[in-house]
């Protein structure tokens, strides 16, 4: 065994095609930020997007927003329910924050004494910053999402240059990223992420603008659906977070919990509570909540004369314990909740809400996306279906969305290529977005500085198409 | 006493396939181990104990190598794809040598020039997209279809994008010029005539712009000048037709959405074709070797090999052989070398060295057959060339050869010239000379290609129609002159007449006939010699 591997002292060869910049990858979506460097497999940087805001404190990271014990704290999220930016100023901290604490120089001392939990010392950083940007010797490489608007892909360059003084910048639409994280430059990419599914085709790394299809069932729809067979299973199943309980006692399922409560002095707000409550919901959706996958549809009637459901309902359940100790099986319930991804009638109904369409759900939306290409290309993307995003990890979403895609289109062949790893799945857009940062190719891409300050911020969308 | 003699008496099979390789020692050398070691691997018997060597070491220190760590540098370089000078930092490693110790100003300069250029650099290529000016466009662009604002955005279109059409296709929004309205009547009207952008289809987009990128290359560079790879590129430009490949997406289009059970039955046609044609092959293939068989030629060599039982022992073994060896290389072969004449000959030559003439003698067929192996073979080896190419070279494909056998291209050129008289060659030189093609029977054309060749008979045969119309031409005018005489003649004689007595005129009368007569004599003979030639 050689003391030092060889390879890591060799210049790069042509063929790996690699040559790293220390670019930093920031791939911002509705539930997380995930950031790091090019050329690493996973993003060293992972934070919710969530943020808690308490008077005029502005509290980040998975660590501390879930504190009830702070007064008055309000939990926002920056990202609109498209996936787009809304509040800016959030956004810009929160990237910063997701970008300083782990990668670059401002190194995240303890909590208590780093400044950025408490209001005297803020003034302190914002001097700090002043003399010295976060990342003035990495260039940036951001996501965005397909349907962005031109506006906010402008002020995204101008935070980077302006904000955090990058040397250069880029651009990327998160599909391409996640179709390069498989490693295809065509694909037809099929993302399900927090607030938004999004169905797209790509071709030699341009996404097709006639085959963009999104639409809402995605993790916070699952969510919804979730709630809704909560609030009409019988009995009731009343979602109490982690934070309320003090003591719990095992009880038999279906029976009653017994549990004793905690009690705060002061108020919690409807905000706090609904981020603890998706906690929960988000435990069940990983753990129980399974996608039916065939034959045929779970509402539809198998050959041999039995419903599917009849099917489902023999196979055995899943039991799910809540905060408060109340535990209960989960039998065909636990995949009609997601049957509304595949068929609009299956969906529960959610007050307040209108009802799912038929061109909302994932088979409509392949269709929709495929029938927008040029004929020459579907089979090639039919090849090359990249599956990506959280939401796709249901138990069973890729076996499903093969079956259904089979019934489609029976004639061509159909490759599914979803990767393995739940972090490739879950950070697909930024394992891209590390590739392409990390190619020696790619260096003459960025916008650099210079062609920012001669250009302006149009010329983003002049150069990242 | 050879293996192969024994192989011989005891009827075995010869060496027809290579003696399978010595079987190779499934374990290696057993390590010679000492006390409990070697009982414990005793007790594994014949199938030793496989012992995973214990690793205690997960990875060696470093300080054990004695070496200081390598040392890395963020080094800057930059890109000279980029117009921007950007300069951006890799780590690499430091040379091991400390630079000589110079003065700070010095280090500094250097430290300037010492920036790389990235060795990506050269991968940025791009796609040759033609440009044309405004005059070329109004010349030979024009297209009622489109407009030059439009084919400008189409061609920005796809030097942006790298000529991906179906991107192009998709990225597609043309918006015509709102014309710059001088009064307000006047915008209205133009707002009338505004006419909503078609939509384009890929085909229409692909049409446009090989078209113009046809004609813009054809323009730069004539065709004949073009290299082979240019030419095709043109050739393929020009050759685009939309209607058809309209036609062949329709049809992919309705294939793409066939239904479950068409796709099965289309399935199920495409096997049943298999399976035809390859009953129809194996039918073939019997019915071959069947002629073969018949048309094997009676063996005429001695028979004196065969009369001790050995010798028949020797062709059972050869046929018995020959079969096998027919049935091994029936996929590889073709039916020709099937007869059980040639078989031994052709595939089990080697192992018979020893008796190889007395083989040969009795049962291979007369030479004939191989020779037709041979010759057959043959042209599949020798390159096709391509229609174009053909063209190119000038080749040309004659049921057979005339009666004169082959001859060169510029005795074929030469034969009109040289079959004329010397008065008729020089005529023909003049005016080759008087065109500016420096032309003799002695010297060659320049080029003689197939088509200078034919262009060159075509001149020629001008040439000869213009001689000889200026022969006629010559003797026409000559015969004009003499009518004019005669008339001239006639003329003042009859001036004479009205001044002489009726005699005089009686005895003119007669010369005028004569005269006309003869005339009319020379006349005939003319046309009959310029009919001639004309025949000729």
């Amino acid at each position: 065994m050689a003391s030092q591997p060889l390879t890591s002292s060799m210049q790069p060869t042509d063929v790996y095609g690699g040559d790293e910049v220390s670019a930093i990858i920031l791939d911002p979506g509705f539930s997380s930020v995930r950031a790091g460097f090019a050329g690493e497999d996973t993003p060293k940087s992972f934070y919710t997007s969530y943020y808690g805001v308490a008077g005029d404190r502005t509290i980040f990271s998975d660590e501390d927003i879930h504190n009830p014990l702070i007064k008055d704290l309000e939990i926002r999220n920056p990202m609109s329910k498209d996936g787009v930016v809304e509040d800016w100023d959030a956004a810009t901290q929160l990237w910063e924050y997701a970008i300083t604490s782990r990668l670059t120089k401002f190194k995240q001392g303890d909590p208590r004494t780093n400044g950025l939990n408490d209001k005297d010392a803020d003034v302190e950083m914002d001097a700090a910053e002043d003399e010295e940007k976060p990342l003035e010797e990495h260039p940036l490489l951001m996501t965005e999402t397909a349907w962005n608007s031109s506006k906010n892909r402008e002020k995204s360059i101008e935070i980077a240059m302006e904000n955090w003084g990058c040397p250069a910048f880029w651009l990327a639409r998160n599909s391409v990223m996640a179709a390069f994280g498989a490693g295809r430059a065509t694909a037809l990419v099929i993302d399900l992420g927090a607030s938004t599914a999004s169905v797209m085709c790509i071709h030699d790394g341009l996404i097709l603008k006639k085959s963009v299809q999104k639409s809402n069932v995605a993790g916070n729809w699952v969510s919804s659906q979730v709630r809704s067979l909560f609030n009409n299973s019988e009995p009731k199943v009343e979602l109490i977070p982690h934070y309320m309980i003090s003591a719990k006692t095992p009880v038999d399922a279906g029976a009653p919990a017994q549990a004793t409560f905690q009690n705060f002095d002061h108020k919690i707000s409807d905000s706090f509570r609904a981020l603890e409550e998706e906690r929960v919901i988000s435990e069940f959706k990983e753990s129980v909540v399974q996608v039916y996958n065939g034959p045929n549809r779970l509402n539809s009637t198998h050959p041999s004369g039995i419903p599917n459901i009849e099917n489902v309902k023999a196979m055995p359940g899943r039991v799910f314990e809540f905060p408060d100790g109340s535990n209960q099986m989960w039998g065909a319930d636990r995949m009609s909740v997601v049957e509304g991804m595949w068929d609009e009638r299956a969906a529960l109904p959610v007050a307040g809400e209108p009802a799912l369409t038929k061109a909302q759900t994932i088979p409509e939306m392949v269709k929709a996306s495929i029938s927008g290409v040029d004929m020459d290309l579907r089979a090639a993307l039919l090849q090359n279906v990249v599956v990506t995003g959280g939401t796709t990890l249901l138990q069973g979403f890729t076996d499903r969305l093969h079956n259904e895609m089979v019934n489609m289109y029976p004639g061509a062949r159909i490759k599914i290529q979803a990767a393995g790893l739940t972090t490739e799945r879950r950070f697909g857009s930024w394992v891209g977005g590390s590739i392409l940062g990390s190619l020696g190719t790619f260096h003459q891409m960025w916008i650099s500085r210079k062609e920012y300050e001669e250009f302006g911020a149009s010329v983003v969308d002049k150069r990242c198409k | 006493m050879t293996s192969h003699d024994v192989r011989d008496m005891l009827d075995l099979p010869q060496e027809g396939t290579p003696r399978p390789t010595k079987k190779q020692k499934l374990n290696g050398p057993r390590p010679v181990l000492k006390g409990l070691a070697r009982e414990v691997q005793n007790l594994g018997g014949d199938n030793p104990i496989a012992i995973v060597p214990e690793v205690t070491v997960f990875k060696k220190r470093r300080f054990a190598t004695r070496k200081p760590a390598a040392k890395w540098d963020a080094r800057p370089f930059k890109n000279s794809a980029r117009q921007d000078g950007l300069i951006l930092r890799h780590w690499r490693r430091k040379d091991d040598k400390p630079a000589a110790p110079t003065v700070d100003g010095e280090g500094e300069e250097k430290k300037v020039e010492e920036i790389e250029d990235s060795t990506f650099a050269k991968y940025n290529v791009q796609v040759n997209i033609p440009d044309y000016t405004d005059e070329e466009y109004n010349l030979r662009l024009q297209n009622q279809e489109w407009t030059k604002h439009e084919t400008d955005y189409l061609f920005s279109l796809c030097r942006e994008y790298d000529l991906r059409f179906p991107v192009i296709w998709d990225r597609y929004e043309y918006e015509p010029p709102i014309p710059q309205p001088s009064e307000g009547d006047a915008a209205e009207n133009a707002g009338a005539l505004i006419v909503p952008p078609k939509t384009r289809t890929v085909e229409d987009m692909k049409a446009r712009y090989y078209s113009v990128a046809a004609t813009v290359m054809a323009l730069r560079k004539p065709p004949i000048k073009m290299n082979s790879a240019e030419f095709n590129l043109h050739e393929v430009m020009l050759n685009f037709n939309p209607a058809q490949e309209t036609a062949r997406k329709k049809f992919a289009e309705t294939a793409f959405h066939r239904t479950k059970d068409e796709a099965a039955e289309e399935q199920s046609l495409l096997l049943e074709l298999k399976r035809i044609m390859a009953r129809a092959d194996k039918l073939g293939e019997e019915r071959r070797e069947l002629y073969a068989r018949l048309e094997a030629p009676p063996s005429n060599g001695n028979i004196a090999p065969y009369t001790t039982s050995q010798g028949l022992a020797q062709l059972v073994s050869q046929l018995a052989s020959a079969d096998r060896s027919k049935k091994h290389r029936k996929s590889l072969m073709g039916g020709e070398t099937m007869s059980p004449a040639t078989g031994p000959n052709t595939s089990t030559q080697q192992p018979y060295d020893r008796r190889e003439s007395s083989v040969r003698e009795s049962i291979s067929g007369p030479s004939g057959l191989n020779n037709k192996k041979g010759s057959s073979q043959n042209p599949t080896e020798r390159r096709q060339l391509t229609e174009e190419e053909e063209r190119i070279y000038g080749v040309s494909r004659h049921d057979r050869i005339g009666t004169s056998g082959p001859a060169f291209r510029q005795e074929k050129i030469l034969k009109p010239l040289q079959s004329k008289s010397a008065v008729q060659q020089q005529k023909i030189t003049n005016v080759l000379n008087e065109l500016g093609i420096p032309y003799s029977a002695s010297t060659r054309l320049i080029m003689p290609t197939a088509e200078v060749g034919e262009g060159f008979d075509a001149l020629l045969h001008s040439i000869n129609n213009l001689l000889d119309a200026r022969k006629l031409v010559d003797k026409l005018q000559g015969e004009i002159a003499t009518a004019k005489a005669v008339r001239a003649e006639r003329e003042r004689v009859e001036r004479e007449r009205g001044e002489g007595g009726a005699e005089v005129k009686r005895e003119e009368g007669v010369g005028i006939a004569e005269s006309r007569k003869r005339s009319a004599s020379v006349m005939s003979a003319a046309s009959d010699r310029s009919g001639k030639r004309l025949k000729k």
